[in-house]
């Protein structure tokens, strides 16, 4: 505050100095011994960052230092050879993004497998942004044609009628300490998938200790197989905004921190279901094994709302105060109806240390027999079998 | 002052009839406003009860007189009063005197009503410059002010015709358009917004003290600024001219919902409404000082002022005259009821919800004129606000809130608080100036400059789930602090800083007596910046429980930094260099910096065809350029964080006249005038409530970047008799590429500005009639009534819109948001005269009915503000001639202001409560 200000007015300093309010607070001192504490040892040389004029390729065994947002627009492609680790700085506004029509060809090996992490000598889960792709696939937030919605992070346009579309491939790509907010209310994911289509290879990929959601997707039709999350501080799978893949071996395990298992929407609640012809979140999801931290900490593994459909085969539950929960919130939000008309439902699941399989909130009328069918059948993702040499744990 | 020197122009001859008898006619003058017509002024023969009142002309005539020689005697209010002796009168003659008025000698303090009145201030003057103006204009005075007890400026405009208030705030309407639409100045220079989401100054922080008159100009003339739409609502100072004078008063005021509660404030702010640690870094208030609400001082409101003035002459024709007022008045207002967040889903209830709201008001203001001789007079006149508000908020106070995306428990148990401060300081100083040039030519002009400064310091967030294990009997549970995302728990501190230089100058050229020209240059320079810094409290181990939500400064200390919680800020000071987010002091997290320039000139001609008829033709040419430059978070990466945009305007318009008689007029009205998007609406730093988030949107600079609007008006008015009208009215308006706030296509639900459609259609009718019921003999009115009504339909088309920001709509077209199809004012006023005691007591009532407060897009239904009726008593007690003691009764009808989203299948309640009944006692004592 500039004492000039106060000149300007005719009786403020008199009434300043009755009306101040006694002033106790100390003063912020500083003190930076013995270099950076946290700075990392990455070289300089490699810095990546900004908006893509050319392709780009990371190479094999080099480590990049991402230092802002990297994005590939319209037309380019970001190519990641096997074994290329990529450090983000600390902040929200370091992360990587695939515009529609952009694409990212990160083909690891189990063996030698793409990592983003923190560039932090000690990482803390929200360090970076994360991974977003956006596609031009269907989403129900709009209506219809190549109308398009503005991502969360990073407000960039996802959405359009290209079911095929191809953003790329993702293979054995691990992402670790992402989720950071990008503003007072919204976070980071591990991945974020806006609108991506099928034609998108997505294999092998794992989300580790990320401060938000580990894999969310927003509409698209994408198919994942082989997806890992581990230790998401918020929901491990998340979608919304009608997507329509089809994800097949899936394990999530908490630690910690964490939110539900899976939280499925049919819709962006914010703005409503604007699809012409109507549809919903329906995806497929087969082989998942979900690990809690006991039924005697409050928890759901699986909430499904806002009028989301989705058929499970072959489900692993352990360690949860309910298994599955399914809320309806009102006449748009028919998320009971989807088990009335056979879109929604569960084949062959296990629960193991599960109070509650069903809690049914939708107000329509089903109970366990309806929802689930072959209780004591499911054996989950088989995690071991695939996670060898890529995955952290 | 310029429409004065119309009505002049316009001067009609009497017709004088007299035949056995005779008459005195004449014309009366006042020598302190360049002689202009002196209306409404008491001319009474000496021993007689015979007189009149001059007409709106400064004309009288006081007929049937026996021949004879007489004494006559001049007087009004304030004024010196003339004895005119040995007035000769003949038979079938009329005898001539014309008499010019001062204030500037022997007032006769008796004759005072109110402080420093002047004849600007009464109702019939006003109506007098309403009849005479050549544009739509309605105001109300300093006097009307005082007998109906007004205690603002926004209490005021609520009196005038197609202007409502919103509740709880210092939102206008006029005639359905909102804040966007409007523009307020004072003294005809623009003055500054306290509030970063309005264009307009909130009116409520005009105290009448300091209110000559307000004004509200619904049809736009050359020498307004062309962002005009609804209306242009104008502040004039109060000033004082006659000898010297004190007046002082106190009061309290209980409101009926804040008297019971045990009232609480933000820990720091001082009892005047200051706040003293702006000069700390807000880091290091957050490790200073804690998150807990306070006890205010006490529940019950008090207020004071004084004004007081004196004129001194100087020499034979210059008289120095100095003003001063200041005031000091603080107010408390309880508030329970649930609150919700409903979008499509119920996302958050809150079944019972606190408010307290403690705010505090200092007004100061002085002026000092400078009357050089009748020519010439300069004016200085300085003033300073401050504005400050307390708002303590508690959600989910039983237990029983709930939150879609709560961790542990969705159903039940979600608790906010939300403790925050704002104060607002504003200074404007301006000069101002008229010079009568030579017979023909005159001056008027003025200089000002504005300062803001708007600041909510350290507004404080805690989020608690299970609150209901807290509550419940059982010791061992207890609630647990949300943490699902690190700024759920916040600190927040906002920093904005306006300054405006603005002038004017007029110089009206009277060619004839028919035709006069207007030459003028307005313009504005306007800066603002703005910065803001928000720390979470991110919680280390999930389930952090808590114990008393409204003690938790044991949590928030030093020693639990780093080991229960840890702060993080957006922008860290050196990331790269281990001056990470955490733990740490941060760099702003959004700023931006606007630039707005206008300039324009206008030229307009007054030209009188006939006794009856007048045209005002007006052309304005107007330079328009805003700038805005922006930091702020989560924006793409692409964007270039900058916009600019240049624009010039040929704005013509034209007023026509038409005097069906002495007492009625035709009016028509044209224009053509813009509306040009706020610096809040373009920069696209988002605000979060713990509802809801408002965010800019910078593509409203591209092209277009701006709306043009057509503006149409007819009017029918008739002055039955000073202080008595009627009046009808018809007004169209096209609004192209209208702006409005919805909710744009991104998963976070935020609200932004969008050209919503095409064209935004506004039809209105307008009925106003003021009455006197009951006249005493003098002619003064006892009982008196006053009822104005509008009825507006409105219709925009909607289209989606996509750039940076995108948005869709499920329908084709929707009523213009804040558009209430029915306002409706009523006043009864009663002023009966016991000897030497005149109270006044006054009866007035308001009503809107049911508008969209947002526009729902996507497939979310509108929000709507419900209709509120209010009705307000007030009773001003004369004791003596040098005591006062007034009562009112606010509020009266106490009704439920309820926002409601619409929702197939009814309407879901996003807020509902009362207001409680204001009630008030001052005393006022005149030295």
């Amino acid at each position: 505050m500039k004492t000039s200000k106060f000149l300007l007015g005719f009786f403020t300093l008199t009434i300043l100095l009755v009306g101040c309010a006694a002033d106790d607070t100390a003063d912020v001192i500083i003190n930076q011994e013995g270099g950076n504490p946290t700075n990392p040892t990455t070289p300089d040389s490699n810095e990546i960052g900004g908006t893509l004029s050319e392709d780009l390729t990371l190479t094999t065994g080099t480590e990049y230092k991402l230092t802002s947002a990297l994005i590939v627009p319209e037309g380019f492609t970001l190519n990641i050879e096997p074994g290329a680790v990529i450090r983000a700085t600390t902040g929200a506004d370091v992360y990587v993004a695939v515009m529609q029509g952009g694409k990212i060809m990160a083909e690891g090996t189990s063996t030698n497998p793409i990592v983003f992490t923190s560039d932090s000598a000690t990482p803390n889960p929200g360090d970076w942004g994360g991974l977003i792709v956006l596609g031009k696939a269907p989403i129900n937030s709009v209506t219809g044609g190549d109308a398009t919605s503005t991502s969360e992070i990073g407000g960039l346009p996802y959405g359009g009628s290209a079911a095929d579309d191809n953003s790329g491939i993702l293979k054995y790509l691990r992402i670790e300490y992402s989720g950071g907010a990008a503003d007072a209310s919204s976070e980071n994911n591990g991945f974020s998938f806006y609108g991506v289509g099928n034609g998108t290879t997505i294999e092998y990929i794992q989300a580790f200790e990320g401060k938000d959601d580990g894999v969310e997707f927003f509409g698209g039709t994408v198919n994942a197989s082989f997806v890992s999350v581990i230790g998401a501080q918020d929901d491990s799978i998340d979608w919304t905004e009608g997507f329509t893949g089809t994800l097949t071996n899936v394990y999530v395990e908490h630690r910690q921190a964490h939110d539900k298992g899976i939280e499925g929407d049919g819709f962006n609640t914010d703005i409503g279901n604007n699809s012409d012809p109507l549809f919903w979140s329906a995806p497929t999801i087969n082989n998942i094994t979900i690990n809690g931290n006991g039924s005697s900490n409050e928890n759901e593994a699986i909430r499904l709302r806002a009028g989301t459909r989705a058929l499970f085969t072959n489900v692993l539950l352990s360690g949860f105060a309910e298994g599955f929960d399914l809320d309806s919130d009102g006449a748009d939000s028919p998320t009971g109806q989807g088990v009335l008309d056979g879109d929604t439902g569960v084949t062959n699941i296990s629960f193991d240390d599960v109070t509650v399989n069903l809690k049914n909130d939708t107000g329509d009328t089903f109970g366990e027999a309806e929802f689930f069918t072959g209780i004591g059948n499911g054996t989950g993702a088989d995690y071991s079998s695939w996670n060898g040499g890529w995955t952290r744990n | 002052m310029r429409k004065l020197l119309i009505g002049l122009l316009l001067l009609a001859t009497a017709q004088i009839t007299a035949q056995e008898t005779g008459s005195i006619v004449g014309k009366l003058t006042d020598t302190d406003f360049n002689n202009d017509p002196l209306a409404f002024a008491n001319i009474l023969i000496e021993g007689t009860t015979k007189g009149t009142t001059s007409d709106f002309d400064g004309l009288y005539e006081i007929a049937n007189l026996d021949p004879g020689t007489y004494t006559v005697v001049y007087s009004f209010l304030g004024y010196e009063t003339i004895t005119k002796a040995d007035v000769v009168v003949e038979a079938g003659k009329s005898t001539t005197v014309d008499v010019g008025l001062s204030a500037a000698a022997g007032v006769e303090l008796e004759e005072f009503v109110g402080t420093g009145t002047t004849k600007k201030e009464s109702e019939a003057a006003l109506l007098l410059d309403q009849k005479n103006a050549t544009i739509v204009k309605e105001s109300i005075g300093a006097q009307e002010l005082s007998f109906k007890g007004i205690s603002d400026a926004a209490a005021a405009v609520n009196k005038i015709s197609g202007v409502s208030k919103q509740e709880g705030g210092g939102n206008v309407y006029v005639r359905g358009l909102g804040d966007r639409y409007l523009n307020t100045t004072y003294n005809g220079l623009p003055v500054p917004s306290n509030n970063i989401e309005k264009k307009n100054i909130d009116l409520n922080l005009f105290s009448s003290d300091v209110i000559q008159n307000v004004g509200v100009s619904k049809t736009h003339a050359a020498n307004f600024y062309g962002d005009f739409a609804a209306g242009n609502v104008d502040i004039t100072a109060k000033e004082h001219t006659g000898d010297f004078f004190l007046d002082v008063d106190l009061g309290t005021t209980v409101n009926t919902n804040a008297v019971g509660t045990d009232f609480v404030k933000s820990e720091g702010t001082g009892y005047f409404g200051f706040y003293n640690r702006y000069r700390n870094n807000p880091y290091a208030v957050l490790l200073s000082h804690g998150v807990d609400a306070i006890s205010s001082e006490g529940n019950t409101g008090v207020s004071g002022s004084f004004a007081s003035g004196k004129s001194w002459n100087i020499g034979d024709a210059s008289r120095l005259s100095v003003f001063a007022t200041a005031s000091f008045g603080n107010s408390f207002e309880f508030r329970e009821g649930p609150a919700v967040d409903y979008t499509t889903v119920e996302k958050k209830r809150f079944p019972n919800s606190e408010q307290y709201e403690y705010g505090r008001n200092t007004t100061a203001m002085a002026n000092i004129v400078y009357r050089i001789n009748d020519k010439h007079k300069v004016k200085y006149n300085s003033l300073f606000i401050n504005d400050a508000t307390d708002e303590v908020s508690y959600f989910g106070t039983k237990g029983l809130g709930s939150n879609r995306d709560a961790i542990l428990d969705t159903d039940r148990g979600f608790y906010q608080s939300n403790v925050q401060f704002s104060q607002d300081m504003i200074f404007v100083n301006q000069l101002l100036g008229t010079s009568t040039l030579s017979e023909k030519l005159k001056l008027d002009w003025g200089v000002g400059y504005n300062n803001v400064l708007a600041r909510q310091p350290d507004r404080k967030r805690i989020s608690v789930e299970r609150y209901d294990l807290e509550l419940d009997n059982d010791e061992s549970t207890n609630g647990f602090f949300f943490s699902n995302i690190a700024y759920d728990n916040q600190r927040y501190f906002q920093d904005i800083e306006d300054s405006e230089l603005n002038a004017r100058i007029n110089l009206s050229y009277d060619i004839s007596e028919k035709l006069k020209f207007n030459f003028g240059y307005n313009g504005r320079s306007k800066q603002r910046t703005f910065e803001n810094i928000r720390y979470g409290y991110d919680f280390i181990q999930p389930n952090t429980p808590v114990g008393d939500v409204r003690n938790l400064d044991g949590v928030f200390t030093q020693e639990n930094l780093g080991t229960v919680f840890n702060t993080v800020v957006f922008n860290g000071l050196d990331p790269q260099n281990g001056l990470g987010n955490t733990n740490l002091p941060g760099r702003f997290e959004n700023t931006y910096e606007g630039n707005l320039n206008v300039h324009a000139f206008y030229t307009d001609a007054v030209y009188k065809i006939s006794d009856k008829l007048s045209f005002v033709p007006g052309i304005r040419l107007e330079k328009f350029n805003q700038d805005i430059t922006y930091d702020v978070i989560n924006l793409p990466a692409t964007d270039p964080g900058a916009r600019d945009a240049s624009e010039f305007f040929i704005l013509p318009s034209l007023n026509v006249k038409y005097a069906l008689n002495e007492d009625q007029n035709l009016r028509f009205s044209f224009s053509s005038t813009v509306s040009n998007p706020e610096f809040k609406e373009v920069a696209p730093f988002v605000y979060e409530d713990v509802t809801q988030r408002i965010g800019g949107n910078p593509n409203l600079l591209n092209d277009p970047a701006f709306s043009r609007i057509y503006n149409v008006d007819i009017k029918y008015e008739w002055f039955m008799k000073p202080s008595e009208l009627l009046s009808v009215a018809a007004f169209a308006k096209a609004i192209n590429d209208p702006v409005n706030l919805v909710v744009a296509n991104d998963a976070t639900g935020t609200q932004r500005f969008f050209r919503t459609g095409d064209q935004a259609q506004v039809l209105g009718f307008e009925f106003e009639v003021r009455k006197a019921l009951i006249t005493d003999a003098d002619e003064q009115s006892v009982l008196s009534t006053g009822i104005n009504a509008t009825y507006t339909y409105t219709k925009q088309d909607l289209k989606g819109s996509n750039g940076v920001f995108s948005t869709t709509f499920d329908r084709e077209s929707d009523q213009l948001q804040g558009a209430s199809p029915l306002l409706l004012n009523a006043d009864l006023s009663y002023r009966p005269t016991f000897g030497s005691y005149k109270p006044v007591a006054n009866l007035v009532f308001s009503y809107f009915s049911d508008r969209i407060d947002a526009l729902g897009s996507g497939q979310l239904g509108n929000i709507i503000e419900k209709a509120v009726p209010t009705l307000d008593f007030v009773w001003k007690n004369n004791i003596n001639e040098k005591m006062e003691l007034n009562a009112s009764f606010k509020n009266l009808l106490n009704p439920t202001i309820e926002r409601v989203r619409e929702v197939e299948g009814g309407d879901v309640t996003l807020s509902s409560f009362k207001r409680g009944l204001n009630i008030g006692f001052q005393f006022k004592y005149k030295f």
